[in-house]
């Protein structure tokens, strides 16, 4: 049974025309979903979607049994889908990692000894064990994004959600949360992520295209990516290996259509 | 990378820093009380606060240069009222061109009272985390919830306010960089028009800081964030023997110095009734 | 305008012990005009206290080294940077975050009036139109907006233009693609190319992206815990591994392919750039009978 089931969800902001249209997913335990589409396709707001910040106007979301529409289950939702956001300097709520890290099990009012607990699993599971008791600002953006994500892991969610989680990071930035990413998944968290690069799309199990509201494209990473002419109509382009490929494909060589990544392509050359 | 020495925090695992908040935060007070009940010219009563701190600064290990540096920002202040005093206190015989005793003695009373306050409040502010600064004061604010007064959100406010200030400034650094790029100056004209030339920073800085409080609360409710209610607090504070002694010590300081004034006033009593 | 820095050192904090970091340390480097010149290196490694000298929003320090922008002598006292700053544009991450007045005109002229006080006013609706539409938006359909009410897009748009209004010779630009789709970031790099052909002579870009310099950048210099290691070609620099190795870069996909392929015997060079890489590629695949 899948953890979060999106079911037909629409939205909109006011009058205007409506940010989502009926999208429909799901994510199984342990699954890594990556949701793509240009600026003002909706995903931001189906992001928030995904733990009641905001509420579908039509469908709901199913969380672990637990649905949107039902007004009591919005903090069971959230207890189990876990949100982290673009800007890694607004989530942060203290002045020293472990307080912040604190924060989240202390609005569930948990005990504080497991609340000890919990800081050091969080803290583990990003690789900052060493930062208990620094200070945030003094922390590198990869660091920052690493112990917002600490702050709510500590809340033990099921699923996590990066909203444009890495937007604002350099590469080594990237790839500490990617790191932190294929950490979560082996634990069974399903990770679902937002993102602008392709390439970190590509490492999904799954991805999901989203245009003016309306799921347009899904699949594997592969089925997805190698569909230049429907990517292009979508505002998107291919991994730089899969332009390469098309390129090469253009001139004749016979290189799968499939090919999205550096080994792949090295492979079929 | 800026060097903002007043009122930050440092980091350590002494005496002072295991201390319960509200105990520093009420021991501080008090020791601001003693500094102003020190009377006139009785500068016996300022070498007590002043070995107050200089004690109170060993047992913290904090450097003595970090405290005496939190006096540096404010030395202008500090200097102008001396000034004050210096040449324009009539009282008094005159010493020297239009300064006179009484002057004389005026300015170093009120520059010894503000020194001391300073360092003072700097050596809590150094040896308590803005984190714990703010619980303390939620903790001594409690008995204010029974006029319904909201402590747990105003002490929060205060936390999330302290954990902002060095994101704004390193935000404000950069739109003013921006705006030095496309020519703005920032440096030259009267009064008004520097105000003026300060727009094109403070809408953006203004704009940004709503943006961040947006993505704030978003972050705080994904996170179960729901009011007081169900909290637990993680780090709870504990009134232990080293609050005591403490409040002991702060305590013998301000008794030393009221037998002092009284002691001086006798002393003064005295004098007149002999000369009666 | 030459960019020509001699031995140019920076310290933060230089009397704070402890709080001190030096962030340039002994930097040379020549900037030719029309060069588009890359910035690389890890974060904090020098890069932006460099490129902010350039137009003196951060001063050279007392014996700090030289630094020559143009005619303009950065180590003296009587520098008139405000004329620098008119010659030399510079737009930071997120441009759109310094956007301010009640309006899209208001904001675009801003430099312009800093910059010529004596300008007239036919003179600045023409200036705003002309960079208007060459950050591609519609002049009457914009100019009385509000910037805040534009979209991402259109806002950074509006940024871009208020900087170019001025007609900068050099212009500096942090990492521009930051945080924008991959169509916006293609007509963004568009907008650089032609920018580059007839608006600015040189541009330099601040960036962590090696792709973009290696497509796009016609030398670029490394730096390294305040140092540049290294000045180059995107060709020199990504193909040497002690370069790579040292400054903790990324190779550039192109650059990551050429290397393994010519490992394999399958080609011998190419210069990074997607064109020049495939073009060799396919001449290799030809000639190994794998394309006829």
């Amino acid at each position: 049974m899948p953890i979060l089931e999106v079911k037909n969800v629409s939205f909109s902001y006011g009058q205007k025309e409506k940010a989502l249209k009926g999208v429909s997913f799901s994510v199984e335990k342990g699954e890594f979903l990556a949701i793509v589409g240009h600026n003002g396709s909706g995903k931001s707001t189906l992001a928030k979607l995904l733990n009641g910040l905001l509420k579908p106007t039509g469908g709901e979301v199913v969380v672990d049994g637990f649905s949107s529409n039902d007004k009591n289950a919005v903090f069971e939702i959230r207890k189990r889908v876990g949100m982290v956001f673009q800007n890694p300097d607004n989530q942060l709520i203290a002045s020293i990692v472990e307080d912040d890290i604190a924060f989240g099990p202390e609005n569930l009012g948990v005990a504080r000894e497991e609340i000890g607990k919990r800081i050091d699993f969080a803290l583990h599971a990003v690789g900052m064990e060493d930062f208990r008791k620094a200070t945030p600002e003094r922390l590198s953006g990869g660091q920052k994004q690493r112990i917002a994500i600490a702050g709510v892991l500590a809340l033990k969610p099921q699923v996590l959600v990066l909203d444009e989680s890495t937007a604002m990071l350099d590469p080594q930035g990237r790839k500490e949360i990617a790191a932190v990413i294929d950490n979560l998944r082996k634990s069974g968290v399903s990770v679902i992520a937002i993102t602008h690069y392709m390439d970190e799309a590509v490492k999904a199990d799954k991805v999901l295209v989203l245009d003016r509201g309306l799921v347009a494209l899904s699949g594997t990473p592969k089925q997805v990516f190698s569909q230049k002419a429907a990517l292009d109509a979508l505002g998107l382009e291919q991994p730089l290996a899969g332009i390469i490929a098309d390129k090469l494909r253009a001139q004749g060589a016979k290189i799968p259509e499939n090919v999205i990544t550096e080994e792949e392509l090295l492979g079929a050359l | 990378m800026r060097d903002v020495s007043f009122g930050s925090y440092f980091p350590s695992n002494s005496f002072v820093h295991k201390m319960d908040a509200r105990a520093k935060i009420l021991i501080a007070i008090a020791y601001m009380v003693a500094v102003f009940l020190v009377s006139a010219f009785h500068f016996l009563g300022f070498a007590a606060c002043l070995l107050f701190v200089i004690l109170a600064t060993v047992v913290s290990k904090v450097p003595f240069l970090r405290v005496l540096k939190s006096v540096r920002t404010i030395i202008f202040f500090v200097v102008f009222s001396a000034i004050l005093q210096l040449f324009f206190n009539k009282k008094g015989t005159v010493v020297f061109w239009v300064i006179t005793d009484v002057g004389l003695l005026n300015a170093g009373f009120i520059i010894a009272r503000i020194m001391l306050i300073v360092l003072g409040a700097s050596l809590l502010t150094l040896t308590t985390s803005p984190v714990e600064l703010a619980d303390g004061i939620e903790g001594l604010l409690c008995p204010l919830k029974w006029i319904k007064f909201p402590v747990h959100e105003f002490a929060l406010i205060m936390s999330i306010a302290l954990r902002f200030i060095p994101t704004l400034i390193d935000e404000t650094d950069r739109i003013i960089k921006a705006q030095k790029a496309r020519g703005a100056d920032f440096e030259s004209g009267n009064i008004f028009k520097r105000a003026k030339a300060l727009i094109p920073v403070l809408i953006p800085l203004l704009i940004s800081s709503f943006r961040r409080a947006d993505e704030l609360a978003d972050a705080m409710d994904s996170r179960c964030y729901a009011g007081s209610k169900t909290r637990t607090r993680y780090k709870k504070l504990r009134f232990t023997f080293r609050d005591l002694i403490g409040v002991l010590v702060v305590a013998g300081l301000i008794v030393g110095i009221v037998y002092l004034n009284g002691f001086y006033a006798l002393n003064s009593l005295a004098e007149i009734a002999g000369a009666l | 305008m030459k960019v020509v820095a001699k031995n140019l050192n920076f310290t933060y904090s230089p009397k704070t012990k402890g709080l001190s970091f030096r962030a340039l340390d002994n930097v040379n480097v020549e900037i030719k005009e029309g060069e588009i010149f890359g910035i690389i290196g890890k974060t904090g490694s020098g890069k932006s206290t460099f490129v902010q000298h350039i137009n003196g929003l951060i001063k050279v320090q007392k014996g700090g080294g030289a630094l020559k922008v143009g005619d303009y002598d950065l180590t003296d006292k009587k520098c008139d940077y405000k004329s620098l700053r008119a010659k030399v544009g510079m737009m930071f991450q997120y441009p759109e975050h310094q956007l301010f007045a009640e309006t899209v005109f208001e904001d675009v002229a801003f430099a312009l009036k800093n910059f010529a006080k004596d300008i007239s006013a036919e003179e600045i609706a023409a200036r705003v139109k002309e960079a208007l539409s060459t950050v591609g938006l519609d002049y009457n359909e914009v100019k009385d907006k509000s910037p805040f009410d534009l979209s991402g897009g259109q806002k950074r748009r509006v940024a871009i233009a208020g900087v170019i209004v001025a007609k900068p010779e050099i212009l500096v630009l942090d990492e521009p693609a930051a945080g924008l789709d991959p169509k916006g970031k293609r007509e963004f790099l568009e907008l650089l190319l032609r920018l580059h052909k007839d608006y600015v002579k040189t541009i330099i870009i601040v960036s962590h992206d090696m792709n973009l310099v290696a497509e796009y950048c016609t030398r670029a210099a490394v730096f390294s815990g305040g140092k540049i290691i290294a000045t180059g070609t995107p060709k020199e620099i990504f193909s040497d591994k002690n370069i790579i190795e040292k400054s903790g870069l990324d190779l550039p996909l192109t650059a990551a392919l050429t290397e393994k392929l010519k490992s394999k015997g399958i080609i011998t060079d190419s210069d990074f750039t997607v064109e020049d890489f495939t073009e060799k590629l396919i001449v290799a695949l030809k000639n190994g009978g794998k394309i006829r």
